[in-house]
């Protein structure tokens, strides 16, 4: 049986700014539609990491690929469906224009713009609110309004900047539905989050971020205790916090 | 170029709805009817001069109302992008900044010029009702007014990505209006001046935007007949090669900004 291909690969990546490094040599592999939780606390690296995933930022030293290629390739970002940390988007429009104009950005036709954009909205719960301008939208709107702009282009990768944050609880079960539901169509996902519980009921993989370094990198399944405290537990132990 | 058409449609498309939801930009077209409906009924007392004096008052608040959405349209372009954080999933999206600066630019100079669009309807309007008529130079005038709009509309989005926005409004309005107003004068007032500040006044008539080149009015108002098409050809050939440079200069400046 042949090997999954590593659908994210970072290798040695360093990124520093003014001389200071908010990523110092980080190592990462994610493979086929494999979930990654990206842990850390704020100012640990995480953002500047996924920056450089999209190609938004060159790494000072190391090397970045996904899938396969330069991120900072449009013909590779094609293929990655990103969700920002928050994002106010576009005041005057509603979520269908939204993705309509999304969907022209990633070159797609009208026919196939609408069609997604129907299933999405659907899916994301926005169906009802889809002709209200977004600047009538709740922050917990804006975020699925995010994850549905992210799917658009039927990513292979779908990297996401703390999507639980401003969920409500409905909204947050739903959300992991969601991604449950992308994960056995074999999607990859990558997200960075705070929210140690929904990370480990979600993610095949951990990594841990401390001041620009990977501290922890393991499958959750290794990470032995009783439910949804395990992850609690390693992350304050990994951040040298554990009483 | 199928990519291309279709991003640019989208920038185009976003670029007019949120040009035209805007409040303000209505405030400023209802401002436009309410001085221009006053104007068009005005006949003050038959005699051909005041009439021409009202186009001029007319033409002059055209030219106010569209520095002022070109202006606008340019600065609105990248910085709101950045502070509520959407350039990130625009960036993550399969387009280049270089094309996603082109696409931007094409959206505001056209919404830009459906707003330039509708004052000059107001306008030839307004002249129609008081039984006046153009000659020749009305396409010729339009067209350079369109073409200084996309040039404001250049300068604008260069100076956003360079500094604050109450920053780059008012510096690109003092450099178009001083050279609107100003420029031909230029080499006049270098002559009494010591050698040093004459060079640098010939250095700002050489390097500054020569909005002065697109001002028609004058011949509009006093019917003196449209100009010589060489010299016409020319100045729209100074506004695209103005543009080009102002646009890649913008380019590199945004290629070089950290997101």
């Amino acid at each position: 049986m042949s090997e999954c291909p590593d659908i994210v690969q970072l290798e040695g990546v360093t990124r520093a700014f003014a001389g200071i490094k908010a990523v110092d040599g980080l190592s990462l592999k994610l493979k086929a539609g494999e979930v990654m939780g990206f842990l850390g606390t704020n100012g640990a690296g995480k953002t500047t990491t996924i920056k450089m995933m999209l190609g938004l930022l060159a790494p000072t030293s190391g090397t970045v690929k996904v899938l396969g290629g330069d991120p900072s390739d449009p013909r590779i970002r094609a293929h990655i469906g990103y969700m920002p940390e928050v994002a106010t988007y576009y005041p005057y429009l509603n979520a269908r224009e939204l993705l309509a104009f999304y969907g022209g950005i990633c070159g797609l036709d009208a026919k196939t713009v609408r069609s997604r954009t129907d299933a999405l909205l659907e899916s994301v719960g926005l169906a009802d609110a889809a002709k209200r301008p977004l600047k009538t939208y709740s922050k917990g709107m804006l975020q699925r309004a995010g994850i549905a702009q992210a799917l658009l282009n039927d990513p292979d990768l779908l990297v996401l900047d703390e999507p639980f944050t401003g969920l409500d609880p409905l909204a947050r079960i739903h959300f992991r539905e969601l991604l449950r539901g992308l994960k056995e169509r074999g999607k990859t996902i990558f997200f960075s989050s705070h929210e140690l519980g929904e990370t480990e009921l979600l993610c095949d993989h951990v990594a841990i971020m401390k001041k620009g370094h990977c501290v922890y990198q393991g499958p959750v399944k290794d990470i032995a205790g009783d439910g949804a405290t395990n992850l609690e537990r390693l992350f304050l132990k990994t951040l040298g916090e554990a009483k | 170029m199928k990519l291309f058409a279709r991003q640019t449609c989208a920038l185009v498309k976003l670029s007019f709805i949120e040009l035209w939801r805007r409040n303000d930009i209505f405030a400023l077209l209802l401002l436009g009817l309410a001085l221009m409906v006053p104007l068009s009924m005005a006949t003050p007392f038959g005699a051909g001069g005041a009439s021409r004096y009202l186009d001029e008052m007319a033409l002059l608040l055209v030219w106010g109302f569209s520095l002022f959405i070109a202006l606008g349209a340019g600065q609105r372009l990248f910085p709101p992008e950045f502070d509520s954080r959407t350039i990130y999933p625009l960036l993550a999206k399969p387009i280049s900044r270089g094309r996603l600066l082109v696409g931007k630019y094409i959206g505001a100079v056209a919404a830009s010029w459906s707003a330039l669009a509708f004052f000059y309807v107001l306008f030839v309007g307004s002249v129609v009702l008081r039984g006046g008529s153009f000659a020749a130079e009305l396409p010729q005038a339009i067209v350079l007014h369109f073409a200084f709009v996309a040039l404001a509309v250049a300068i604008s989005l260069f100076g956003s990505l360079l500094v604050t926005a109450s920053a780059n409004l008012s510096l690109s309005a003092i450099v178009l209006v001083g050279m609107f107003f100003f420029g031909r004068n230029l080499p006049e007032y270098a002559e009494g001046l010591n050698p040093a500040l004459a060079w640098a006044l010939k250095i700002v008539y050489a390097v500054a935007p020569h909005a002065e080149f697109f001002d028609m009015r004058q011949r509009l108002i006093h019917g003196w007949g449209a100009v010589d098409y060489g010299v016409f050809m020319t100045v729209l050939i100074y506004a695209v090669w103005y543009i080009f440079v102002v646009i890649l200069l913008a380019d590199v400046v945004l290629n070089r900004k950290r997101v």
